[in-house]
């Protein structure tokens, strides 16, 4: 079990999300699940909680999250996850899942 | 029996008097062509001798086991110096001749089941390889500088006059038959068993010296069967990125799919998400590829023209046989393969390679060799690379061509050469690395300064990950083919160390490409796309006619 949290600079969200949270993956072995939520937070930074049951890889973790943090504007949200030894390329999926139905809805 | 004009000189007849001698030392052993099965390793030490080049026949699905087995019981007093030549060492009965020291030379193209004892057998230096080949250049040899002077082959079902029928796998056989049968060489088949009357002659008698009914039917791998039920999000996220980033891009018409799980999803998905995208009759109608029970969802919903296949596949001879006018069959229905004739076609005349690797360098070279298995290639280097001998346009040839900036000197096209493969392998193993195994020096050394190779970064156009797509094609020079590969790696060491301006650059330039950027929803990404998602879907699109193996069976 490792435990680590970390802000990373990111454009401000859209004004507008179809929601307010969104939820992709499930808690499950070899799986994950990721908790977006907007609201009341500074908006240039994503703000990151990870819980993950295989530790050692918090290099990768910060690698893959501050990429997520560029490449999509999600500032001002707050990211939880809860990792249940996923594979490593599960966990972008899952990261743009969530992304994909905070601002349009899906799901 | 000498023909009117043709000169039979005892100088040019040595070979031929040589063989009606090893028959002539079978005798009373055969009665006819036919060898009782207890008779079998008598027959073989009169009729191999040794210093001959000795073709097994047995690639990675069909094994002329029954004879190998025998072989294996002779020893080095019995046979040795043997030169073997053959498409794979895939039985323990293989690896008993190294043991045994009955082995000169072997010459080979694949090694999957044996890949470990092969690399053990290196590290003993008990394997005197001459070199690992590709499945047509070592048919080609076989015509050339390997020719064997004994095949012991598998069919089928015989005739009593020695004809044989090869069935769904039809595979090496011919290309192992023809050039032993002209030059004086001798070809023993053993059969399942022997009939009055064969639903078709795949070998005629004319070109078969002896023949075994074995006590067994011949070993037969279902090596194409995927079961959708253990294809990923992440599996199906990929198949999207492929489909609409380059399936749709180029319009691909003729293509070879590769045995994983990647392919298996975009097969699963035409029915689905391609027709939804409106692909169908736009894309993927002709295929050279072993009739893949994935595929059935496509077939059965009119998405495939024609299908020729390089070998059969366990459980679909019923399907086949209902389907021929997309597989290549007999007059009887029964399903036709030919190794070498597909390999041709996957080489000339097809608009798109697709497959998976187990490691890919920094400069796109893939191989699935490591340190302690030695695999080989089979046939994807076949295909899986740039015909320069293709005169012939498509669509996608020209655009691919017309994106990689022939100069002058150049083919105006070029194939689609793609590798779709998770940065990571099961285990956390990572997929991209800065140098492959297969460059190890002691593997160099045993393969006589070859790495082993599977296809070279030069050929590949495009490598698809689950973070996108990067198209080599494009790229402009060494560093930047090095800067696109690190940015779909993921976060894998070699991944790491990309630079983000530079990733930026080439994603402005379309060279890297994430799924939003190819109209892709990561959101859309799950298994409930997929055509089927278990055997149990497979056999509900066949109407009942594909007959999984017991070991895909749970119900």
């Amino acid at each position: 079990m490792e435990k680590f949290a970390k802000a990373f600079p990111s454009k401000p969200l859209a004004a507008r999300t179809a929601k307010p949270w969104a939820l992709a993956g499930v808690v499950g072995s070899g799986n994950l699940e990721v908790l977006l939520e907007r609201g009341g937070r500074p908006s240039g930074t994503m703000e990151c909680h990870v819980e993950t049951s295989i530790p050692g890889y918090k290099a990768s973790w910060l690698a893959a999250l501050a990429d997520f943090a560029h490449n999509y504007p999600a500032g001002g949200t707050k990211v939880t996850i809860n990792d249940q030894g996923a594979p490593p390329v599960l966990v972008n999926l899952r990261l743009r899942q969530a992304y994909d139905h905070l601002i349009k809805g899906d799901k | 029996m000498r023909e009117k004009g043709i000169m039979n000189t005892a100088k040019s007849a040595l070979r031929r008097q040589n063989k009606a001698q090893r028959l002539e030392r079978v005798g009373k052993l055969a009665r006819g062509k036919f060898v009782s099965p207890n008779n079998v390793p008598q027959v073989l030490k009169r009729i191999i001798e040794s210093g001959d080049i000795l073709c097994l026949e047995g690639d990675n699905q069909k094994q002329a086991d029954f004879l190998a087995n025998q072989l294996a019981t002779l020893n080095r007093k019995d046979l040795h110096d043997i030169h073997l030549v053959m498409s794979c060492i895939t039985l323990p009965a293989h690896i008993q001749l190294f043991q045994k020291g009955m082995i000169r030379q072997v010459d080979f193209c694949y090694a999957g089941p044996q890949g470990t004892a092969v690399a053990d057998l290196v590290k003993a230096k008990k394997f005197p390889v001459g070199a690992i080949h590709t499945y047509n250049e070592l048919y080609a040899r076989y015509y050339m500088d390997l020719t064997p002077r004994v095949a012991l082959i598998a069919a089928a079902q015989a005739d009593r006059k020695g004809n044989l029928f090869l069935a769904a796998n039809t595979e090496d056989t011919p290309a192992i038959v023809e050039p032993t049968a002209f030059s004086d060489g001798i070809v023993f088949a053993q059969v399942n068993e022997i009939v009055d009357r064969l639903p078709r002659i795949d070998i005629p008698a004319d070109q078969v010296d002896l023949v075994v009914e074995a006590p067994y039917p011949m070993h037969l791998q279902a090596l194409f069967t995927r079961d959708p039920a253990a294809i990923t999000d992440v599996q199906v996220l990929m198949a999207m990125v492929a489909l609409r980033g380059i399936y749709e891009k180029y319009e691909v018409q003729s293509l070879n799919h590769g045995v994983g799980f990647n392919t298996a999803a975009i097969e699963l998905l035409l029915p689905t998400y391609g027709e939804r995208l409106g692909l169908k009759g736009k894309i993927c109608k002709y295929w050279m590829v072993n009739p893949l029970p994935t595929m059935i969802p496509a077939i059965e919903s009119g998405w495939v023209e024609s299908v020729f296949a390089v070998g059969g596949e366990v459980g679909m001879e019923r399907y086949t046989a209902a389907h021929s006018d997309v597989f290549f069959t007999g007059r009887d229905g029964s399903f036709h393969s030919n190794r070498a004739m597909g390999q041709l076609a996957g080489h000339y005349a097809i608009d798109m390679f697709i497959g998976a690797s187990l490691q890919i360098d920094i400069n796109g070279n893939s191989s699935t060799v490591s340190k302690n298995r030695i695999t080989g290639f089979g046939g994807a280097p076949n295909m899986g690379c740039q015909p320069t001998g293709r005169r012939h346009p498509s669509k996608a040839w020209l655009k691919v061509g017309a994106e990689a900036n022939p100069g002058p000197g150049a083919l105006p096209g070029r194939k689609l050469v793609v590798q779709m493969v998770e940065t990571f392998q099961s285990g956390r193993v990572p997929t991209f690395v800065e140098r492959l195994d297969a460059q190890d020096p002691s593997i160099r050394k045993a393969l006589h300064g070859v790495a082993p190779v599977m296809i070279y970064g030069d050929d590949v156009t495009h490598i698809v990950t689950e973070e996108g797509i990067a198209n080599l094609a494009a790229c402009r020079s060494i560093a930047e083919r090095q800067a696109a590969i690190r940015a779909v790696a993921g976060y894998t060491p070699v991944g790491l160390k990309r630079k983000k301006r530079e990733t930026e650059e080439l994603r402005r330039r379309g060279i890297v490409q994430l799924p939003e950027d190819v109209g892709v929803r990561p959101s859309e990404a799950s298994r409930s796309l997929l055509a089927a998602q278990d055997i149990k879907g497979l056999v509900r699109w066949s109407n009942g006619l594909y007959d999984p193996p017991p070991q895909f069976v749970d119900w």
